[in-house]
């Protein structure tokens, strides 16, 4: 058995007097794929936000790939993460956004060599060979010059997508990623995410909506509620057969709304 | 008859110092914007204070006292500029002071989200602003720049005050010499309205180039 790569032990956060997660524990092994589901503001976002570092942590701790995200350990003491520290372990991590968040002034090839060449000085060359490569997975490479504006919705997700994979994170976040999407395009990005999950080693979690895709993606499926994980399995489990009364009366909601579990 | 032409002469020279005036002070004002508004964004308190003194300073006091307070009062301390350096110096920090609340309002107009992106493809703190946020704002602070440079043309009559040959001063000799009001006055007004036009054209095409792409319709 090997050690996780995501450890979170006891981590809280609250926005203002509101308390998003209260002691949340959880561990993700090397290679899982995670699904998130859960009420909105049941807190399954902000451990994403969290994990990127874009949301800070009110106390607890969590370890990527046995090393401390947001504490360095200085002469036996932890203290809290400097800049460094943080660039250091960005590295392993990379997300993509519910609503793209593509740079708008460059255009889509840029858009995925940027990051490369500024945090990994790599060669113009060698960054725009591998950005082809990686826009060709998700069938972009003939957009490669094209700016984001003129992309549908399922198109700037895709490159989002390849923009995260060009830093060869270990870990992938992908937090709603087809929410914002009209109904005809959500396929096209599933699609994508279906050929990272069966042909990389990457692990991922994913923050959704899409219950039929979390049930054939996922290894495990974690239900949030309130800050807490109210009931975890494997999708089976979940969704054919939920214990937790808050997680059948979800899971109801859902399919009354339309959504195919 | 007055000899007009040579009278003409005196004053396309003024309209020399004029335009070496404007474009000088700009770019003091553009340095000077930079610094300070994004010294306003600093992580630093000194670093923000000085730049929120800065302009507050120089927005809260006369363009006319700056400048004769740089001419007349500087050389008290050891500091002689000629007239043409203390305009320049005039004019740039002031407008300088304006254009600081330009850029600034115009960084924090870009979305958390930009700022998040970065974040996640782990660039730092001055790559994100050099190549992902800066090339947004300047988009957003063209408009009021040129705002900026045609009140800074204008401001520029006021170095006649202190003896520079420009525009205006040139006017005021050609009126004494000739005795004439309107032909000097009404020629400078035009003089002024057209260099105010090329800025806005300047700005405006400058502008056009720089959003192309950004609306999805070129290519």
């Amino acid at each position: 058995m090997s050690a996780p790569i995501i450890k979170i032990d006891g981590i809280s956060k609250s926005f203002g007097t509101f308390k998003v997660l209260d002691g949340l524990s959880m561990q993700v092994m090397p290679r899982e794929k995670l699904a998130l589901i859960g009420p909105s503001g049941s807190g399954k976002t902000t451990i994403l936000r969290i994990l990127m570092t874009l949301e800070r942590i009110d106390s607890g701790h969590i370890q990527i790939d046995g090393e401390q995200l947001y504490h360095m350990e200085r002469n036996g003491q932890l203290l809290a993460a400097d800049e460094r520290h943080l660039a250091r372990m960005r590295q392993k991590i990379g997300m993509v956004f519910q609503l793209f968040n593509l740079f708008p002034h460059k255009s889509v090839i840029d858009n995925v060599t940027l990051a490369p060449i500024l945090t990994k000085g790599m060669p113009r060359a060698a960054a725009e060979k591998r950005a082809m490569e990686l826009l060709d997975m998700v069938g972009m490479a003939d957009k490669a010059k094209a700016m984001p504006a003129q992309l549908s919705g399922g198109q700037k997700q895709r490159v989002a997508i390849a923009r995260a994979l060009a830093l060869q994170p270990r870990i992938m976040l992908f937090d709603e990623v087809t929410s914002a999407l009209d109904p005809e395009l959500v396929e096209e990005v599933l699609n994508v995410l279906w050929r990272l999950c069966s042909e990389t080693d990457m692990t991922m979690l994913l923050v959704t909506h899409e219950m039929g895709f979390a049930h054939d993606f996922a290894d495990r499926v974690l239900f949030f509620d309130r800050g807490k994980i109210v009931e975890e399995g494997k999708p089976d489990e979940i969704f054919r057969n939920p214990k937790q009364e808050r997680t059948q009366s979800f899971l109801k909601k859902i399919i009354a709304a339309g959504h195919r579990v | 008859m007055t000899q007009w032409s040579g009278y003409f002469g005196l004053i396309l020279q003024g309209a020399l110092v004029t335009i070496e005036l404007t474009l000088m002070g700009s770019v003091l004002a553009l340095i000077m914007a930079f610094l300070a508004g994004l010294g306003r964004l600093s992580r630093f308190f000194a670093i923000r204070a000085l730049a929120t003194a800065y302009i507050e300073f120089f927005r809260g006091t006369s363009i006319f006292v700056q400048l004769f307070w740089a001419y007349f009062v500087l050389p008290f301390i050891g500091i002689s500029l000629t007239p043409l350096q203390a305009g320049v110096l005039a004019l740039g920090l002031n407008v300088g002071a304006y254009a600081a609340e330009v850029v600034r309002g115009a960084i924090q107009s870009i979305g958390r989200e930009q700022y998040e992106a970065c974040i996640a493809v782990n660039l730092g703190r001055w790559q994100a602003m050099r190549h992902v946020i800066l090339p947004q704002a300047l988009l957003v602070m063209l408009p009021t720049f040129g705002n900026n440079a045609i009140e800074l043309l204008k401001a520029t009559a006021v170095v006649s005050l202190i003896s520079l040959t420009d525009l205006t001063f040139q006017a005021q000799v050609v009126r004494s010499q000739t005795g004439n009001t309107m032909v000097p006055f009404t020629t400078i007004l035009i003089i002024y309205f057209a260099l105010a036009l090329i800025i806005s054209w300047g700005v405006r095409s400058l502008e056009r180039r720089m959003a192309r792409g950004l609306d999805g319709v070129r290519v």
